[in-house]
């Protein structure tokens, strides 16, 4: 949200349009944010729908032009200069990652504090308007990013998403009716809780469903199953919510 | 105020989540006035046998947003919808939706039942954009309980025909 507002508000006063437009014509700005990418053409040059895996096409340094190396390349390697996010980068590469589902999250979390020390805005409070826009950018993006891959749920979606693969947002006409069973148990039983302990034990119990799962959905996706991982990702999120409302229940009972 | 109110009331309110008080729940959640009503004061909470020849059990999961829904209803001999209950675990547009439902299916017949419609449901509740898919759930609960009532007097009515020969 915080990159969409900065931008709509300098493609408003138009101040993008003005840059970038002299040596070939074109200036095109990228959006980041959702899972698709859509480039703003602000002058001749036309973009196309970019995926994650195109390299850059805009390479080049925004103030030496010299060429970027990286992907992403944060900042120039000759002038230093940070450079806008790159749009193509997903977000195991934001944050210098195999893009898998088995992730070291203390790993993850180093690199994101890293990150964060060398994009954060408040180092860039000195420095031009358009550094800090970038500077903001970035700082938000990782924020998404390290959300996203932190926790196995969103990390195995996103990893969905990467491959063009989406949770519908209906009824699942193909669900199982066990499962379905078991999910209404599960939170029955919960519901009608009226100890700390009985709580527990149902937590306990999901948090080894949710083990299971992650294990489950870890093979599916090595083995590139994503209509075995989603089926499981969608039984993940249920459990998940069970969880979630293990912590409430036990929070009440106190 | 939510553990009091917990207490006091029987089983189907604890249900929802209580932890916040509906002033707070409608400011936080910005839900309908219509929608809250349905929160606090859930209404036909609860089950029905489903073994019973006469009742119709409809099970539907959201896997987007993780929300589970059953849906039953209670069939007189002139196929009319004398009793509905619904158990949803999710959120308060779900709760609403099929809360809504069951009240709106009692004393209904089957093929009026039939007719209602998602649309009808978030108009009702005034249901944003987002909440649309919790309606749609609540539509499918409800077909889903049909179909399964009629699926019952089939399989009855192919016992009586082996029964006779």
């Amino acid at each position: 949200m915080f990159s969409r507002c900065s931008l709509r508000t300098l493609l408003g006063a138009g101040a993008l349009s003005r840059r970038r437009s002299a040596t070939d014509g074109t200036a095109a700005y990228r959006r980041h944010g959702d899972a698709t990418e859509r480039r703003w053409a602000c002058a001749l040059g036309v973009a196309a729908l970019r995926g994650y895996s195109a390299a850059p096409a805009d390479s080049s340094c925004w103030k030496c032009r010299r060429p970027l190396e990286g992907v992403p390349a944060f900042f120039c390697s000759v002038c230093e200069v940070v450079q806008p996010p790159d749009d193509a980068a997903s977000y195991f590469q934001i944050l210098g990652c195999d893009r898998a589902f088995t992730l070291d999250t203390q790993k993850l979390q180093q690199k994101y504090l890293q990150l964060q020390r060398k994009l954060h805005p408040d180092n860039f409070s000195r420095k031009s308007a358009e550094e800090q826009e970038y500077s903001e950018h970035h700082s938000a993006l990782l924020n998404r990013a390290y959300r996203t891959l932190l926790k196995p749920l969103s990390r195995g979606l996103y990893m969905l998403e990467l491959e063009g693969v989406a949770i519908e947002d209906g009824t699942d006409s193909g669900a199982d009716p066990e499962l379905l069973m078991e999910l209404m148990d599960v939170n029955e039983a919960l519901d009608e809780a009226q100890t700390s302990e009985e709580a527990d034990g149902i937590g306990r119990n999901t948090k080894a469903r949710l083990t299971e799962l992650t294990e489950q959905i870890d093979a599916a996706l090595r083995q590139g199953e994503l209509g075995a991982a989603k089926a499981l990702l969608v039984q993940m999120k249920y459990f998940a919510n069970i969880e979630d409302k293990v912590k409430e229940k036990l929070s009440e009972l106190l | 105020m939510a553990g009091a109110l917990a207490k006091r009331c029987v089983t189907p309110l604890v249900l929802v989540n209580r932890r916040i008080s509906a002033p707070e729940f409608r400011a936080q959640c910005g839900y309908h006035e219509k929608v809250v009503q349905h929160y606090e004061n859930p209404r036909n909470v609860g089950s029905l046998d489903k073994k019973a020849r006469n009742v119709g059990t409809g099970l539907v999961g959201a896997p987007a947003c993780g929300d589970v829904m059953k849906l039953q209803i209670m069939v007189d001999d002139e196929g009319k919808i004398m009793d509905a209950r619904f158990k949803t675990f999710g959120c308060g547009s779900a709760i609403a939706s099929s809360s809504l439902a069951t009240e709106w299916m009692k004393g209904k017949s089957i093929d009026d039942a039939l007719l209602i419609r998602n649309t009808d449901i978030a108009k009702e509740l005034h249901l944003p954009p987002v909440k649309l898919h919790c309606s749609m759930l609540a539509e499918d609960a409800i077909k889903a309980a049909l179909a399964d009532y009629r699926l019952k007097q089939q399989d009855d009515q192919q016992e009586a025909i082996v029964a006779t020969n």
